[in-house]
Protein backbone atom coordinates (compact mmCIF):
# COMPACT_ATOMS: atom_id res chain seq x y z
CA UNK A 1 0.00 0.00 0.00
CA UNK A 2 1.82 3.37 -0.96
CA UNK A 3 1.15 6.25 1.64
CA UNK A 4 -1.36 8.68 0.77
CA UNK A 5 1.43 11.44 0.55
CA UNK A 6 3.28 9.61 -2.08
CA UNK A 7 -0.06 8.66 -4.04
CA UNK A 8 -0.82 12.48 -4.30
CA UNK A 9 2.12 13.59 -5.03
CA UNK A 10 2.33 11.13 -8.03
CA UNK A 11 -0.91 12.61 -9.17
CA UNK A 12 0.39 15.97 -8.97
CA UNK A 13 3.34 15.38 -11.09
CA UNK A 14 0.79 13.50 -13.73
CA UNK A 15 -1.28 16.34 -13.68
CA UNK A 16 1.88 18.85 -14.42
CA UNK A 17 2.91 16.67 -17.29
CA UNK A 18 -0.72 17.41 -18.92
CA UNK A 19 0.65 19.59 -22.33
CA UNK A 20 -1.04 22.42 -22.14
CA UNK A 21 -3.94 23.28 -24.98
CA UNK A 22 -2.72 26.14 -27.14
CA UNK A 23 -5.07 28.57 -28.99
CA UNK A 24 -5.62 28.59 -32.47
CA UNK A 25 -3.62 31.46 -34.48
CA UNK A 26 -7.01 32.57 -35.54
CA UNK A 27 -8.25 33.11 -31.90
CA UNK A 28 -4.84 35.14 -31.09
CA UNK A 29 -4.89 37.22 -34.13
CA UNK A 30 -8.63 38.06 -33.72
CA UNK A 31 -7.82 38.99 -29.34
CA UNK A 32 -5.23 41.50 -30.26
CA UNK A 33 -7.18 42.95 -32.67
CA UNK A 34 -9.93 43.63 -30.34
CA UNK A 35 -7.52 44.55 -27.69
CA UNK A 36 -5.40 47.00 -29.92
CA UNK A 37 -8.78 48.71 -31.14
CA UNK A 38 -9.84 49.25 -27.64
CA UNK A 39 -6.11 50.59 -26.71
CA UNK A 40 -6.53 53.11 -29.10
CA UNK A 41 -10.34 54.12 -28.10
CA UNK A 42 -9.69 54.54 -24.10
CA UNK A 43 -12.73 54.82 -22.15
CA UNK A 44 -12.57 58.34 -20.71
CA UNK A 45 -9.66 59.92 -22.18
CA UNK A 46 -11.83 60.74 -25.26
CA UNK A 47 -14.67 62.35 -23.07
CA UNK A 48 -11.53 64.09 -21.16
CA UNK A 49 -9.94 65.34 -23.84
CA UNK A 50 -13.41 66.80 -25.42
CA UNK A 51 -14.80 68.55 -22.32
CA UNK A 52 -10.94 70.03 -22.22
CA UNK A 53 -11.24 71.74 -25.56
CA UNK A 54 -15.04 73.03 -24.46
CA UNK A 55 -13.56 74.48 -21.67
CA UNK A 56 -10.87 76.10 -23.51
CA UNK A 57 -13.44 77.65 -26.33
CA UNK A 58 -15.38 78.69 -23.27
CA UNK A 59 -12.73 80.39 -22.17
CA UNK A 60 -12.11 82.20 -25.06
CA UNK A 61 -15.64 83.24 -25.93
CA UNK A 62 -17.26 86.23 -24.88
CA UNK A 63 -19.62 86.62 -21.96
CA UNK A 64 -22.69 86.25 -23.81
CA UNK A 65 -21.55 82.80 -24.97
CA UNK A 66 -20.42 81.18 -21.32
CA UNK A 67 -23.78 80.38 -20.83
CA UNK A 68 -24.18 78.43 -23.98
CA UNK A 69 -20.77 77.19 -23.42
CA UNK A 70 -21.22 76.14 -19.66
CA UNK A 71 -25.08 74.33 -21.20
CA UNK A 72 -22.87 72.27 -23.95
CA UNK A 73 -20.14 71.20 -21.48
CA UNK A 74 -22.72 70.07 -19.08
CA UNK A 75 -24.65 68.26 -21.46
CA UNK A 76 -21.17 65.37 -21.29
CA UNK A 77 -20.39 66.23 -17.93
CA UNK A 78 -19.54 63.84 -15.38
CA UNK A 79 -20.85 64.05 -11.26
CA UNK A 80 -17.14 64.82 -10.30
CA UNK A 81 -17.57 68.28 -13.04
CA UNK A 82 -18.67 71.57 -11.75
CA UNK A 83 -21.33 71.67 -14.77
CA UNK A 84 -22.75 68.64 -13.41
CA UNK A 85 -25.50 70.57 -11.58
CA UNK A 86 -26.29 72.29 -15.09
CA UNK A 87 -26.88 68.57 -16.35
CA UNK A 88 -29.16 67.44 -13.69
CA UNK A 89 -31.74 70.77 -14.56
CA UNK A 90 -31.15 70.34 -18.65
CA UNK A 91 -32.51 66.98 -18.00
CA UNK A 92 -35.19 68.11 -15.78
CA UNK A 93 -36.57 70.50 -18.37
CA UNK A 94 -35.96 67.45 -20.86
CA UNK A 95 -38.54 65.32 -18.62
CA UNK A 96 -41.00 68.09 -18.81
CA UNK A 97 -40.65 68.11 -22.22
CA UNK A 98 -41.48 64.51 -22.51
CA UNK A 99 -45.33 64.37 -22.42
CA UNK A 100 -46.50 61.18 -24.02
CA UNK A 101 -45.72 57.75 -22.34
CA UNK A 102 -43.84 56.48 -24.46
CA UNK A 103 -41.62 59.51 -24.62
CA UNK A 104 -41.21 59.57 -20.66
CA UNK A 105 -40.58 55.69 -20.88
CA UNK A 106 -37.85 56.62 -23.68
CA UNK A 107 -36.45 59.42 -21.12
CA UNK A 108 -35.93 57.02 -18.52
CA UNK A 109 -33.93 54.64 -20.35
CA UNK A 110 -31.98 57.00 -21.96
CA UNK A 111 -31.27 58.34 -18.37
CA UNK A 112 -30.62 55.07 -17.27
CA UNK A 113 -27.96 54.47 -19.65
CA UNK A 114 -26.47 58.12 -19.31
CA UNK A 115 -26.37 57.07 -15.07
CA UNK A 116 -24.11 53.66 -16.12
CA UNK A 117 -21.79 55.84 -17.98
CA UNK A 118 -21.38 57.96 -15.50
CA UNK A 119 -20.97 54.78 -13.07
CA UNK A 120 -18.47 53.37 -15.70
CA UNK A 121 -16.44 56.70 -15.64
CA UNK A 122 -16.21 56.92 -12.07
CA UNK A 123 -15.04 53.30 -11.27
CA UNK A 124 -12.56 54.08 -14.03
CA UNK A 125 -11.20 57.42 -11.82
CA UNK A 126 -11.84 55.36 -8.81
CA UNK A 127 -14.46 57.26 -7.19
CA UNK A 128 -16.71 54.77 -5.90
CA UNK A 129 -18.36 57.16 -4.01
CA UNK A 130 -19.81 58.52 -7.24
CA UNK A 131 -20.22 55.68 -9.02
CA UNK A 132 -22.52 54.27 -6.79
CA UNK A 133 -25.09 57.28 -6.94
CA UNK A 134 -25.18 57.14 -10.93
CA UNK A 135 -25.75 53.44 -10.55
CA UNK A 136 -28.38 54.32 -7.88
CA UNK A 137 -29.87 57.15 -10.35
CA UNK A 138 -29.87 54.21 -13.13
CA UNK A 139 -31.87 51.79 -10.72
CA UNK A 140 -33.93 54.58 -10.15
CA UNK A 141 -34.70 55.31 -13.70
CA UNK A 142 -35.04 51.71 -14.63
CA UNK A 143 -37.86 51.74 -12.20
CA UNK A 144 -39.70 54.70 -13.52
CA UNK A 145 -39.54 52.98 -17.06
CA UNK A 146 -40.87 49.69 -15.93
CA UNK A 147 -43.58 51.40 -13.90
CA UNK A 148 -44.65 53.03 -17.34
CA UNK A 149 -44.56 49.96 -18.87
CA UNK A 150 -46.92 48.47 -15.91
CA UNK A 151 -49.42 51.99 -16.55
CA UNK A 152 -50.05 51.61 -19.75
CA UNK A 153 -50.63 47.35 -19.87
CA UNK A 154 -53.66 48.52 -18.29
CA UNK A 155 -54.79 50.75 -21.62
CA UNK A 156 -52.76 49.59 -24.55
CA UNK A 157 -51.36 45.98 -23.74
CA UNK A 158 -49.84 46.11 -27.44
CA UNK A 159 -47.97 49.29 -26.68
CA UNK A 160 -46.73 47.76 -23.23
CA UNK A 161 -45.67 44.86 -24.35
CA UNK A 162 -43.30 46.97 -26.93
CA UNK A 163 -41.98 48.98 -24.37
CA UNK A 164 -41.67 45.89 -21.98
CA UNK A 165 -39.21 44.25 -24.53
CA UNK A 166 -37.22 47.36 -25.04
CA UNK A 167 -36.43 47.65 -21.04
CA UNK A 168 -35.90 43.95 -21.44
CA UNK A 169 -33.04 44.57 -24.13
CA UNK A 170 -31.93 47.89 -21.98
CA UNK A 171 -31.73 45.67 -18.97
CA UNK A 172 -29.36 43.09 -20.86
CA UNK A 173 -27.62 45.56 -22.25
CA UNK A 174 -26.64 47.16 -19.21
CA UNK A 175 -26.18 43.73 -17.35
CA UNK A 176 -23.43 43.07 -19.68
CA UNK A 177 -21.73 46.05 -19.14
CA UNK A 178 -22.20 45.64 -15.12
CA UNK A 179 -20.70 42.12 -15.20
CA UNK A 180 -17.68 43.14 -16.86
CA UNK A 181 -17.12 46.32 -14.78
CA UNK A 182 -17.94 43.87 -11.74
CA UNK A 183 -14.84 41.21 -13.04
CA UNK A 184 -13.23 44.27 -13.55
CA UNK A 185 -13.54 46.48 -9.90
CA UNK A 186 -11.59 45.13 -6.83
CA UNK A 187 -12.98 47.61 -4.58
CA UNK A 188 -15.42 45.00 -2.17
CA UNK A 189 -17.90 48.81 -1.81
CA UNK A 190 -17.71 48.34 -5.66
CA UNK A 191 -18.57 45.22 -6.29
CA UNK A 192 -21.40 45.25 -3.90
CA UNK A 193 -22.45 48.43 -5.39
CA UNK A 194 -22.67 46.43 -8.62
CA UNK A 195 -24.30 43.59 -7.36
CA UNK A 196 -26.94 45.61 -5.91
CA UNK A 197 -27.10 47.58 -9.65
CA UNK A 198 -27.57 44.45 -11.41
CA UNK A 199 -30.14 43.09 -9.05
CA UNK A 200 -32.13 46.00 -8.81
CA UNK A 201 -32.24 45.95 -12.47
CA UNK A 202 -33.95 42.36 -12.52
CA UNK A 203 -36.39 43.59 -10.18
CA UNK A 204 -37.50 46.84 -12.63
CA UNK A 205 -38.06 43.81 -14.99
CA UNK A 206 -40.44 42.27 -12.56
CA UNK A 207 -41.96 44.75 -11.89
CA UNK A 208 -42.79 45.54 -15.51
CA UNK A 209 -43.60 42.13 -15.73
CA UNK A 210 -45.75 42.06 -13.33
CA UNK A 211 -49.88 42.01 -13.95
CA UNK A 212 -51.52 45.33 -14.74
CA UNK A 213 -53.59 46.94 -11.48
CA UNK A 214 -56.90 47.44 -13.34
CA UNK A 215 -57.80 49.68 -10.94
CA UNK A 216 -60.80 52.57 -12.35
CA UNK A 217 -59.41 56.01 -13.65
CA UNK A 218 -56.14 54.55 -13.64
CA UNK A 219 -55.21 53.91 -17.22
CA UNK A 220 -55.07 57.38 -18.74
CA UNK A 221 -51.75 57.57 -20.42
CA UNK A 222 -52.53 60.48 -22.33
CA UNK A 223 -50.18 64.07 -22.40
CA UNK A 224 -52.66 65.45 -20.29
CA UNK A 225 -52.78 63.14 -17.74
CA UNK A 226 -49.40 62.98 -17.45
CA UNK A 227 -48.79 66.36 -17.27
CA UNK A 228 -50.75 66.86 -14.38
CA UNK A 229 -49.72 63.99 -12.57
CA UNK A 230 -46.21 64.85 -11.33
CA UNK A 231 -44.81 63.18 -8.49
CA UNK A 232 -46.00 60.07 -6.73
CA UNK A 233 -49.53 58.94 -6.61
CA UNK A 234 -51.91 57.97 -3.81
CA UNK A 235 -50.74 54.95 -3.52
CA UNK A 236 -47.03 55.84 -3.32
CA UNK A 237 -45.97 53.96 -6.93
CA UNK A 238 -43.93 56.00 -9.22
CA UNK A 239 -46.11 57.80 -11.26
CA UNK A 240 -46.21 57.29 -15.20
CA UNK A 241 -44.76 61.16 -15.24
CA UNK A 242 -40.69 61.78 -15.16
CA UNK A 243 -39.51 61.13 -11.48
CA UNK A 244 -37.41 63.68 -10.36
CA UNK A 245 -34.22 63.00 -11.56
CA UNK A 246 -31.77 61.84 -8.41
CA UNK A 247 -28.39 62.30 -10.12
CA UNK A 248 -27.53 64.48 -10.76
CA UNK B 1 5.42 20.33 -20.83
CA UNK B 2 4.18 23.84 -20.60
CA UNK B 3 4.51 25.93 -22.91
CA UNK B 4 4.57 29.05 -21.52
CA UNK B 5 7.47 31.33 -20.18
CA UNK B 6 8.38 31.99 -17.72
CA UNK B 7 6.05 32.70 -14.37
CA UNK B 8 4.04 35.62 -14.18
CA UNK B 9 5.30 38.03 -11.29
CA UNK B 10 6.15 41.82 -10.45
CA UNK B 11 7.94 42.15 -13.08
CA UNK B 12 4.95 43.40 -15.29
CA UNK B 13 4.77 46.71 -13.19
CA UNK B 14 6.77 48.45 -16.16
CA UNK B 15 4.70 47.38 -18.70
CA UNK B 16 1.48 48.10 -17.06
CA UNK B 17 2.67 51.67 -16.47
CA UNK B 18 3.92 51.74 -20.31
CA UNK B 19 0.69 50.21 -21.66
CA UNK B 20 -1.39 52.26 -18.96
CA UNK B 21 0.22 55.63 -20.79
CA UNK B 22 -0.98 54.44 -24.09
CA UNK B 23 2.27 52.65 -25.33
CA UNK B 24 1.28 49.55 -27.81
CA UNK B 25 4.40 48.04 -27.61
CA UNK B 26 3.66 47.23 -23.88
CA UNK B 27 0.45 46.40 -24.09
CA UNK B 28 1.30 43.84 -26.53
CA UNK B 29 4.36 42.44 -24.35
CA UNK B 30 1.64 42.06 -21.94
CA UNK B 31 -1.11 40.29 -24.09
CA UNK B 32 1.86 37.77 -25.15
CA UNK B 33 2.47 36.93 -21.99
CA UNK B 34 -0.97 36.54 -20.80
CA UNK B 35 -2.74 35.17 -23.76
CA UNK B 36 -1.83 31.66 -24.08
CA UNK B 37 -2.14 31.25 -20.11
CA UNK B 38 -5.71 32.72 -19.64
CA UNK B 39 -6.95 30.59 -22.55
CA UNK B 40 -5.10 27.51 -20.75
CA UNK B 41 -6.77 28.18 -17.59
CA UNK B 42 -10.31 28.95 -18.86
CA UNK B 43 -10.14 25.54 -21.49
CA UNK B 44 -9.07 23.84 -18.38
CA UNK B 45 -12.38 25.03 -16.66
CA UNK B 46 -14.48 24.77 -19.65
CA UNK B 47 -13.62 22.19 -21.76
CA UNK B 48 -14.30 24.17 -24.64
CA UNK B 49 -12.65 25.15 -27.38
CA UNK B 50 -14.86 27.81 -28.71
CA UNK B 51 -16.52 29.05 -25.10
CA UNK B 52 -12.30 29.14 -24.05
CA UNK B 53 -11.29 31.05 -27.08
CA UNK B 54 -14.29 33.64 -26.65
CA UNK B 55 -13.44 34.27 -23.12
CA UNK B 56 -9.80 34.13 -23.28
CA UNK B 57 -10.29 37.02 -25.90
CA UNK B 58 -13.02 38.87 -23.34
CA UNK B 59 -10.39 38.73 -20.46
CA UNK B 60 -7.72 40.07 -22.49
CA UNK B 61 -9.68 42.81 -23.83
CA UNK B 62 -10.88 43.62 -20.83
CA UNK B 63 -7.59 43.69 -18.70
CA UNK B 64 -5.54 45.09 -21.45
CA UNK B 65 -8.17 47.99 -22.63
CA UNK B 66 -9.50 48.83 -18.91
CA UNK B 67 -5.78 49.14 -17.04
CA UNK B 68 -7.32 52.10 -16.01
CA UNK B 69 -9.63 49.98 -13.27
CA UNK B 70 -6.24 48.16 -12.02
CA UNK B 71 -5.28 49.63 -8.76
CA UNK B 72 -1.88 48.34 -8.06
CA UNK B 73 -2.89 47.84 -3.93
CA UNK B 74 -0.51 44.63 -3.43
CA UNK B 75 -2.54 42.96 -5.83
CA UNK B 76 -0.38 42.06 -9.10
CA UNK B 77 -1.10 42.22 -12.46
CA UNK B 78 -1.20 38.80 -12.69
CA UNK B 79 -3.44 38.10 -10.32
CA UNK B 80 -6.11 40.48 -11.39
CA UNK B 81 -6.05 38.93 -15.00
CA UNK B 82 -6.58 35.13 -13.30
CA UNK B 83 -9.95 37.14 -11.38
CA UNK B 84 -11.61 38.41 -14.47
CA UNK B 85 -10.72 34.95 -15.87
CA UNK B 86 -12.37 33.45 -13.08
CA UNK B 87 -14.82 36.30 -13.22
CA UNK B 88 -15.69 35.16 -16.60
CA UNK B 89 -15.92 31.86 -15.90
CA UNK B 90 -18.25 32.19 -13.10
CA UNK B 91 -20.56 34.38 -15.56
CA UNK B 92 -20.55 31.68 -18.12
CA UNK B 93 -21.69 29.19 -15.84
CA UNK B 94 -24.05 31.41 -14.72
CA UNK B 95 -25.37 31.80 -18.30
CA UNK B 96 -25.40 28.70 -18.90
CA UNK B 97 -27.82 27.47 -16.18
CA UNK B 98 -24.50 25.20 -14.31
CA UNK B 99 -24.85 26.63 -10.79
CA UNK B 100 -23.41 23.54 -8.28
CA UNK B 101 -20.66 21.28 -9.03
CA UNK B 102 -20.77 18.15 -7.65
CA UNK B 103 -19.15 17.85 -4.72
CA UNK B 104 -16.94 14.71 -4.78
CA UNK B 105 -15.80 14.63 -1.03
CA UNK B 106 -19.40 13.56 0.24
CA UNK B 107 -20.38 11.84 -3.12
CA UNK B 108 -21.30 8.14 -2.98
CA UNK B 109 -18.07 6.95 -4.57
CA UNK B 110 -17.23 3.70 -5.15
CA UNK B 111 -14.79 1.89 -3.23
CA UNK B 112 -11.01 2.71 -3.84
CA UNK B 113 -9.13 0.76 -6.14
CA UNK B 114 -5.88 -0.25 -5.13
CA UNK B 115 -4.04 2.95 -5.61
CA UNK B 116 -0.84 0.92 -6.48
CA UNK B 117 -3.47 -0.53 -9.47
CA UNK B 118 -4.69 3.01 -10.05
CA UNK B 119 -2.16 3.74 -12.79
CA UNK B 120 -2.69 7.70 -13.53
CA UNK B 121 0.72 7.50 -15.89
CA UNK B 122 -1.77 5.14 -18.00
CA UNK B 123 -4.99 8.03 -17.89
CA UNK B 124 -5.38 9.87 -20.89
CA UNK B 125 -5.20 13.26 -20.56
CA UNK B 126 -8.81 14.04 -21.57
CA UNK B 127 -9.49 11.58 -18.86
CA UNK B 128 -7.89 14.45 -16.23
CA UNK B 129 -9.17 16.97 -17.83
CA UNK B 130 -12.32 15.89 -17.69
CA UNK B 131 -11.75 14.33 -13.65
CA UNK B 132 -10.82 17.83 -12.25
CA UNK B 133 -13.61 19.50 -14.26
CA UNK B 134 -16.07 17.40 -11.55
CA UNK B 135 -13.97 18.67 -8.74
CA UNK B 136 -16.09 21.58 -6.51
CA UNK B 137 -15.37 25.16 -7.88
CA UNK B 138 -12.43 26.21 -5.74
CA UNK B 139 -10.55 22.68 -5.99
CA UNK B 140 -10.74 23.40 -9.66
CA UNK B 141 -9.23 26.53 -9.52
CA UNK B 142 -6.75 25.95 -7.66
CA UNK B 143 -5.64 22.80 -8.79
CA UNK B 144 -5.59 24.24 -12.31
CA UNK B 145 -3.34 27.57 -11.10
CA UNK B 146 -0.78 25.46 -9.30
CA UNK B 147 -0.31 22.20 -12.09
CA UNK B 148 -1.39 23.85 -15.34
CA UNK B 149 -0.42 26.94 -14.81
CA UNK B 150 2.53 25.87 -12.88
CA UNK B 151 1.50 29.33 -10.02
CA UNK B 152 3.33 29.18 -6.41
CA UNK B 153 0.99 28.22 -3.22
CA UNK B 154 1.27 32.26 -2.60
CA UNK B 155 0.44 33.61 -5.87
CA UNK B 156 -2.89 31.09 -5.93
CA UNK B 157 -3.27 32.48 -2.10
CA UNK B 158 -3.45 36.21 -3.66
CA UNK B 159 -5.81 35.75 -7.02
CA UNK B 160 -8.29 33.80 -4.23
CA UNK B 161 -8.20 35.65 -1.57
CA UNK B 162 -7.42 32.92 0.68
CA UNK B 163 -4.31 32.37 2.96
CA UNK B 164 -1.38 29.89 2.01
CA UNK B 165 -2.42 27.54 4.48
CA UNK B 166 -6.06 27.26 3.20
CA UNK B 167 -4.88 26.82 -0.39
CA UNK B 168 -2.55 24.23 0.62
CA UNK B 169 -5.49 22.49 2.49
CA UNK B 170 -7.94 22.74 -0.70
CA UNK B 171 -4.94 21.27 -3.15
CA UNK B 172 -4.77 18.07 -0.40
CA UNK B 173 -8.19 17.62 -0.83
CA UNK B 174 -8.82 18.59 -4.45
CA UNK B 175 -6.06 15.45 -4.90
CA UNK B 176 -7.67 13.33 -2.68
CA UNK B 177 -10.69 13.84 -4.53
CA UNK B 178 -9.51 13.54 -8.21
CA UNK B 179 -7.68 10.41 -6.41
CA UNK B 180 -11.09 8.82 -5.39
CA UNK B 181 -12.83 9.62 -8.68
CA UNK B 182 -10.57 8.63 -10.86
CA UNK B 183 -10.56 5.15 -9.35
CA UNK B 184 -13.77 4.53 -10.45
CA UNK B 185 -12.99 5.20 -13.81
CA UNK B 186 -11.64 2.65 -16.52
CA UNK B 187 -8.40 3.24 -17.83
CA UNK B 188 -7.99 3.99 -21.34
Amino acid sequence: MIPENQRLERLAERLRAIESAPPSPAAKIRAWNLVSAGLQTPVGSSARRRSAVRLVAGGLAAVALLVAGAVAAAADSLPDSAFYPVKGTIENLQGVLALTASDQFKYHLSLAATRLREADAMFSRHRVDLADRALAGMEEQLTSAAAIVKVVKESDPAVAGSLAGQLKNAVETHDNQLAGLQGQVTNPTAVDAITKARNRAQEALQLAAAPADNKPGNGNTSASASATDQGQDSSGSPSISPAPSRNP
Amino acid sequence: MRVFGKAPGDDDRPLVERARRGDQDAARALFERYFDRIYNYVYARLGRVEDAEDLAIDTMTRSLTRLDLFQDQGVAFSSWVYRIAHNATIDHYRRQGKVTLVQLEGANLPPSADPSEMAVERMSNEDLRAAIRELTEEQQQVVILRFFQDLTAAQVAEITSKSVGAVQALQHRALASLERSLAGRPVN
